[in-house]
């Protein structure tokens, strides 16, 4: 992955994508958690949200490691809302460990809501070891 | 039952138990969308220096979640839940999730969280900040 390409996309915000959460998604995530499907959304089920695509950052690349997430939440998500999440890339540094050079890119999503509110924040600090196209 | 406003530093909150199976792994990852092979084929996770397949961070993430939504109930609302995935989760290993009261700053509890497994090998680390819901207050008993 070119370290370089991917610090030009620092601040580059992706599409905006819009989900609806669907009661039938949420009880599939709650079961395969294992807890009881309340008609609540579990506080990790945003991270099941599609992402927005930004251009020359492929980040579903396979053999990807998570190293760190952080989520802040600012209004109650339910069953039924449509939240809207664009995401952008925040930062991105190299370094090398035990399994060579890791490019560390940490991207943040935030989620708003049909009136335009801010529902939450999530930032997601994605490894990719060197060689992965 | 203790009400979450009676909780002060250093109390621990109930703790979670939670051993994956390859099972839960394929439902988490049709659940949350993600196929990376790293948590569904076991000879790409051992040629990507693994060892073998592992959870995925957030299915871990959630185990906390679920720990945090459990004693939360309806006294409490969640308002920032960060984590660092320290190890690797195998399947069949047990895993326990816990978590203290670190700080206490009016209406919110600062929480510190782990995941450790039997041996004590860390697996995750990880802050909450929880806000007191203050309406219900008056009519609990």
């Amino acid at each position: 992955m070119n370290v370089n390409g991917l610090k030009d996309l620092i601040g580059k915000e992706s599409s905006p994508v819009t989900v609806r959460i669907e009661d039938h998604a949420v009880r599939k995530f709650a079961e395969a958690v294992g807890i009881p499907f309340d008609n609540k959304v579990p506080p990790t089920f945003v991270i099941t949200f599609p992402q927005g695509n930004i251009e020359g950052f492929n980040s579903a690349q396979d053999g990807t490691v998570h190293g760190e997430q952080k989520f802040k939440y600012y209004q109650p998500i339910s069953v039924g809302d449509s939240i809207t999440c664009i995401r952008q890339i925040e930062d991105v540094c190299q370094k090398t460990g035990k399994l060579g050079k890791m490019t560390f890119v940490i991207t943040e999503t935030k989620g708003y809501n049909a009136e335009g509110e801010l529902v939450f924040k999530a930032s997601s600090t994605l490894i990719f070891p060197e060689g992965n196209a | 039952m203790k009400h979450l406003w009676d909780y002060g530093v250093n109390d621990r909150m109930p703790e979670r138990e939670w051993c994956p199976s390859a099972q839960q792994l394929r439902q988490y990852a049709e659940a949350s969308g993600d196929f990376n092979p790293i948590h569904l084929d076991e000879d790409y996770a051992r040629k990507a220096g693994l060892g073998g397949v592992i959870a995925h961070g957030m299915l871990t993430m959630a185990q906390v979640g679920a720990m945090l939504t459990d004693w939360l109930a309806m006294e409490g609302e969640l308002k920032n839940f960060d984590v660092r995935f320290q190890g690797m989760v195998r399947i069949g290993e047990r895993l326990k999730c816990s978590g203290y009261i670190k700080d206490k700053d009016g209406n919110d509890l600062i929480c510190d969280l782990k995941v450790t497994s039997e041996e004590g090998e860390k697996k995750l680390a990880g802050s909450a900040v929880v806000s007191l819901k203050t309406e219900d207050r008056k009519t609990a008993i």
